[in-house]
C-alpha cells in the first residue's frame, strides 16, 4: 500500500497560445485604430494623427502619433504585455486591446516621457507566434528635450478573410471613428472635464484619393436642436435633444448606473451626421462602455416606433465586453437584462412625451401630404394616358363596372350592376331592364376558364374583351368540367353556350371601339 | 380641495349629511337583495358584505370595517336583482336605508345611481309580481326613499357600438331626464349630472345638448359630475385616460372645473392614473366580482386564486382575524361566508391603496407623487406607457 502524500502544483499557461488566441480575436484593421485611439485618450492626448499607406510591396502601414504623456520602460512593457494593463481607470478589457498589434510583420514604438526617448521594435511577431516562439522587443533609451509623445507604426497587419485593408477609405474610417470608437464619445455630456481630442486622418492615395486629410473632434455632436414645427415639411428637419439622464437600477442588491443621452430626429436632421452605408442602420439605442458604442438594442424601442428616428447612447460600466470589444459578454447576467428593462422604461418616457406624440402626428400629416402629391401625379398620368388611348383598358372587375356605364350610353342599353361581390364566381348581380341576372364580370372572357369559375348558374357575362381566343376554342374543344361549351355569334351578339343553354356575353370593347 | 398635485387633488366631499375624503372609492353595495325585514341578510355574498357594513357581531369578530364603507354606491336597479315581490318593494321604500334597524350601525355616505344602464336595457324595473315603468320621477322617488346623499339623473349610457344617430338620440333622452331631474330635486340635495362620451367632441356635444335642453347654464346648477359609459372600456387605459382628460377639459372650459368629478364603475390598475388626471371619486363592484370568481387581491393590480392566497401578507382586519381566515379557507357551511370575507379583503386592498395615494397627495410634493406612480407601474409594461403619458400630461414632463 502506498503512503499518502500531498502535492502542490501551479497551473501553467502556454504563453504563446495565449497571445495567439488573443490576437486572433481581432479581424478588422479598424479595430487597431480603435485600440490606438483609446490608448491615446488614456494618455490624455489632445491630438492624434493616423496615417495609413501602402508600401511598395503591397503591405499596409499604419502609423498613429499622439501628444499624450508618452511611455517609459514600464509603459512599454504594459503595451506589449498580455493582460497587464497598468493604467487605472483606463479604457480596455484586461489589457488585451494592444495585442492586436501582434498580428503584423513589425511593431515599432517611439515615445518620449520625462526627458527620455524610447525606441522599441518587435520584428515578425505574428510569424514567431505561429512558430510557437514568444516574440521579443528591443528598446533603446536616449535623452530627449522634446515634449512627450507616442508614435506607433504597424506594418503588414493581417486582416481576417472578411476584411481587406484596401477597403479603408476616409468615409469608412471617419464613420467607424464616430460610431465605434472613443472618437464618437458622449463622455463630455456627463463629465464636463472629459477632455477633447482632435483626430486627424491621412490616407495614402492608393487607398482613397478623395481628400487630403480629415480632422474631427472626439466629441460626438448632435444635429442642431429644432423642435418647433409648423408646416409638414419641417418634420424632416426636426431634432429634439434629450438631456443627459442617469438611470439607476438595482441588480441583486447592487446599484448600476446607466448614463443616457440622445436625440429624436427627422430624416434630414439625421443626414447631417457622418454616415456610411445604410444610414438608418446606425440609429436606435446603443449600449456603450467607456462611452464607446458597442451594440444596438433596438428591441427596447418597441414595435410601435421606428428605431431609425432615435439615437440614444446608454453607457454602462457594469457591462463586460468580449475580448475584441465588439460585443457584450455578460448577456446572460441579470445586469444586462436589468439595463435593457430600464432602457425600455426610458424609451417609453420618450415616446409618451407630448412632443414626441405631436411629432408622430406631424409625421403622419407629412406622409399624407406626400401621398396626396403622388396621387395627384398619378391622376395626371392616368388622365394623360386616357387622352392618348381614348378609353381606359380595365385591369380589374371594378374598372369593368366603370366601363359598363360608358357602354350603356354608347350601346343604348341598360345593364346595371346592383351587387358586386369580389371573390364570388358569379361576382355580380345585374339588372337588365327589369330583370335580375347572375353574372360574372371579368376583364377577359378567357379568365373564367383559367380561373376555373363555375358557369352553370350564369345568366350573363360582362367582359372588356373576349381575351385569348385560343383558350376559348380549346375550352370549347375539350369541354369544361363535364359541361359542353360553345361560343355562338348571332348578329353582333356573342353567347357562351353551356350544355345547350345560351349565356349572352357583353363585350364592352367591341362597342366602344 | 385642500391640496393639488398637478391635476390630482385631495380634499373633502361634503353633502348635507356626510363628508368623504377624496379621492374616494365607493364600493357598490346592494342593500336590497333577498331576505325579509326580519331576516334581511339574504342574498348570498351580498348579505355577507352587508353584515360587514352593519357590524354584525358574528361576522366582524370585534373589528371595525367602517373605514372601508365611508361612502357606498347603490343603484336603483339593485332592487330588481333578486326578483322581489311588490310587497317587499314597498317595504324597502318605506324607510331610508340608514334609518333601518338592520343598518343602524352604518353611517356612511350614500351615492345612489339611477341604474339607468340596467333599467333601460331591461325596459323597466320588474319584480316577481309587478312591473314598474321607469321614469325620472320614479327613479328619483326611489333615490329619495333610499335616503341618498348624492343623487344623479336617470341616463341612457352610450355603448361602443352605437352609431352617431343613436348617440344623439340617447343624449337627447338623457338631457330630457336631466330636465325632469332638476324639476324634481331641490338645492338641498347633492345633485350630480351624468356625463357620457369618451372624447372631447362627444362630451362637448353632450354638455351642450344638456345646457340647451335645460335652457340654463350648468354652472350653479349641479354639485358634481359623474362620467359614465366607460365600463366597456375598463381594460382600455388609453380610452379611459382620453375620456377623463376630455371631461376635465370640457368642464374647465365651462368654468366647472372646481366641482367634483366621479367616474362610474371603474377601479383597479387605472385608478392611480385617473386620480392623477383629477378624478375625485370612483365606484366599483370589482372587489365583489373578483371574490365571486375566487380571486384574492394582492395589490390594486394583482389577484391570486383564493386557494393560493397567503393571508399573512395582508394586514386588513379580515386577514388578521383567525375565524375569517378559516372561513376563507373554505371551512364554512355556505359559499357566501367563504367569499364574503374575500370580497371585503379585496375592498380593503383597494381602500388602503387609495389612502396611500391621498397621503402622497397631501404632501403636495410633485416628486413624491411622480415616484409613487413610477413605482406603481414600473414593472407593468402594458400599463406603464399610460402611466408615463399621464405623468407627462399632468406633472412636470420628463423632458
Ligand atoms: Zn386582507
Amino acid at each position: 500500500m502506498m503512503e499518502k502524500s500531498v502535492h502542490s502544483r501551479r497551473p501553467t499557461v502556454n504563453e504563446v497560445n495565449e497571445f495567439l488566441e488573443t490576437a486572433s480575436d481581432f479581424e478588422n484593421p479598424l479595430e487597431l485604430i480603435r485600440e490606438a485611439l483609446s490608448n491615446s485618450y488614456d494618455a490624455r492626448a489632445e491630438n492624434v494623427e493616423i496615417q495609413i499607406d501602402e508600401l511598395s510591396d503591397g503591405r499596409t502601414r499604419i502609423r498613429i502619433k499622439d501628444d499624450g504623456v508618452g511611455m517609459d520602460a514600464d509603459g512599454l512593457a504594459s503595451f506589449f504585455d498580455l493582460g497587464n494593463s497598468n493604467k487605472s481607470n483606463s479604457i480596455g478589457y484586461k489589457g488585451h486591446g494592444t495585442k492586436i498589434y501582434y498580428k503584423s510583420d513589425s511593431v515599432t514604438v517611439e515615445t518620449v516621457k520625462d526627458g527620455s526617448h524610447y525606441h522599441a521594435e518587435m520584428e515578425q511577431p505574428w510569424k514567431r507566434l505561429n512558430n510557437h516562439q514568444l516574440p521579443e522587443y528591443q528598446y533603446q533609451i536616449s535623452p530627449a528635450d522634446e515634449a512627450s509623445f507616442t508614435k506607433i507604426e504597424i506594418v503588414g497587419f493581417r486582416s481576417g478573410d472578411s476584411f481587406s485593408s484596401r477597403k479603408i477609405t476616409y468615409n469608412r474610417l471617419d464613420h467607424y471613428i464616430n460610431w465605434k470608437t472613443i472618437g464618437g464619445s458622449l463622455a463630455h455630456r456627463f463629465d464636463e472635464d472629459a477632455h477633447e481630442m482632435t483626430i486627424s486622418l491621412e490616407l495614402d492615395d492608393s487607398l482613397d484619393r478623395t481628400q487630403g486629410t480629415l480632422s474631427q473632434s472626439s466629441r460626438f455632436k448632435f444635429p442642431p436642436k429644432r423642435t418647433d414645427f409648423e408646416t409638414t415639411s419641417d418634420v424632416d428637419n426636426l431634432c429634439k435633444h434629450y438631456p443627459k439622464k442617469i438611470l439607476t437600477v438595482n441588480v441583486d442588491g447592487k446599484e448600476v448606473q446607466i448614463e443616457v443621452v440622445g436625440f429624436v430626429a427627422g430624416k434630414a436632421a439625421r443626414e447631417e451626421l457622418p454616415t456610411h452605408g445604410r444610414h438608418s442602420s446606425q440609429f436606435g439605442v446603443w449600449l456603450a462602455k467607456d462611452h464607446i458604442k458597442v451594440e444596438r438594442v433596438n428591441d427596447v424601442i418597441g414595435s410601435d416606433h421606428e428605431p431609425s428616428r432615435f439615437f440614444f447612447v446608454a453607457n454602462c460600466q457594469a457591462l463586460e465586453l468580449s475580448a475584441n470589444r465588439e460585443t457584450i459578454r455578460n448577456k446572460s447576467d441579470s445586469v444586462y437584462s436589468a439595463v435593457k428593462a430600464e432602457l425600455r422604461r426610458f424609451i417609453t418616457r420618450v415616446t409618451e412625451n407630448e412632443w414626441y406624440r405631436e411629432y408622430t402626428e406631424a409625421r403622419r400629416a407629412a406622409q399624407q401630404v406626400r401621398a396626396s402629391a403622388s396621387q395627384s401625379e398619378s391622376i395626371a398620368n392616368r388622365k394623360q394616358q386616357l387622352s392618348l388611348d381614348g378609353h381606359k383598358v380595365p385591369s380589374n372587375p371594378p374598372e369593368v363596372i366603370a366601363s359598363l356605364a360608358i357602354y350603356n350610353e354608347t350601346a343604348d342599353s341598360d345593364i346595371r350592376v346592383v351587387d358586386y361581390e369580389p371573390g364570388a364566381d358569379a361576382n355580380a348581380i345585374l339588372t337588365v331592364g327589369e330583370k335580375l341576372e347572375a353574372a360574372t364580370l371579368v376583364v377577359n372572357l378567357h379568365e373564367i376558364f383559367e380561373s376555373e369559375l363555375t358557369v352553370s348558374e350564369l345568366e350573363r357575362i360582362v367582359c372588356w374583351s373576349l381575351g385569348d381566343l385560343d383558350v376559348l376554342c380549346e375550352t370549347a374543344r375539350k369541354g369544361y368540367f363535364g359541361h359542353s361549351i360553345d361560343f355562338v355569334t348571332r348578329g353582333d351578339q356573342t353567347s357562351l353556350v353551356v350544355d345547350g343553354e345560351e349565356v349572352p356575353i357583353v363585350e364592352l370593347r367591341s362597342s366602344l371601339y | 380641495m385642500s391640496d393639488e398635485v398637478g391635476e390630482a387633488r385631495v380634499g373633502e366631499l361634503k353633502t348635507a349629511s356626510m363628508t368623504l375624503q377624496t379621492p374616494h372609492l365607493l364600493p357598490v353595495v346592494n342593500f336590497y337583495c333577498g331576505g325579509t325585514r326580519n331576516s334581511l341578510y339574504g342574498g348570498g355574498i351580498f348579505r355577507t358584505i352587508k353584515e360587514f357594513l352593519s357590524s354584525h357581531p358574528e361576522t366582524v369578530h370585534g373589528r371595525d370595517y367602517s373605514e372601508f364603507f365611508k361612502g357606498v354606491m347603490s343603484s336603483v336597479a339593485a332592487l330588481t336583482d333578486f326578483n322581489i315581490t311588490q310587497e317587499r318593494y314597498l317595504d324597502y321604500l318605506g324607510t331610508p336605508i340608514r334609518d333601518r334597524v338592520e343598518f343602524s350601525d352604518f353611517d356612511g355616505g350614500l351615492f345612489v345611481d339611477s341604474g339607468g344602464y340596467k333599467i333601460l336595457q331591461k325596459g323597466g324595473l320588474s319584480g316577481s309580481n309587478f312591473d314598474l315603468n321607469v321614469s325620472q320621477k320614479a327613479v328619483y322617488g326611489i333615490q329619495r326613499a333610499f335616503g341618498g346623499d348624492i343623487l344623479v339623473n336617470l341616463d341612457s349610457p352610450l355603448s361602443p357600438n352605437d352609431d352617431y344617430e343613436t348617440r344623439v338620440q340617447k343624449t337627447e333622452q338623457t338631457a330630457e331626464y336631466v330636465r325632469e331631474f332638476l324639476a324634481l330635486t331641490t338645492r338641498e340635495e347633492s345633485r350630480y349630472l351624468t356625463i357620457h362620451g369618451h372624447n372631447r367632441t362627444m362630451i362637448d356635444r353632450f354638455l351642450t345638448t344638456v345646457e340647451h335642453t335645460l335652457n340654463r347654464p350648468l354652472k350653479g346648477t349641479f354639485d358634481g359630475f359623474a362620467l359614465g359609459s366607460l365600463v366597456p372600456y375598463k381594460d382600455d387605459m388609453g380610452t379611459l385616460i382620453e375620456a377623463v382628460t376630455a371631461a376635465k377639459k370640457e368642464l374647465a372650459d365651462r368654468d366647472l372645473g372646481d366641482l367634483p368629478l366621479h367616474v362610474f364603475g371603474i377601479s383597479g390598475r387605472v385608478l392611480p392614473l385617473l386620480v392623477a388626471l383629477g378624478v375625485d371619486s370612483f365606484d366599483s363592484a370589482s372587489y365583489l366580482h373578483a371574490a365571486i370568481n375566487g380571486k384574492y387581491s394582492t395589490s390594486l393590480f394583482d389577484t391570486v386564486p383564493l386557494s393560493q392566497a397567503i393571508f399573512d401578507d395582508c394586514h386588513c382586519p379580515v386577514c388578521e382575524t383567525e375565524a375569517l381566515r378559516s372561513d376563507m379557507r373554505g371551512n364554512t357551511r355556505y359559499q357566501k361566508d367563504v367569499l364574503g370575507p374575500v370580497a371585503v379583503h379585496n375592498l380593503a386592498v383597494q381602500q388602503f391603496e387609495l389612502k396611500k395615494i391621498r397621503e402622497v397627495l397631501q404632501t403636495g410634493d410633485q416628486d413624491r407623487f411622480r415616484s409613487y406612480l413610477e413605482e406603481m407601474y414600473r414593472d407593468r409594461p402594458a400599463s406603464r406607457k399610460f402611466a408615463y403619458r399621464t405623468i407627462n400630461k399632468t406633472l412636470e414632463p420628463y423632458f
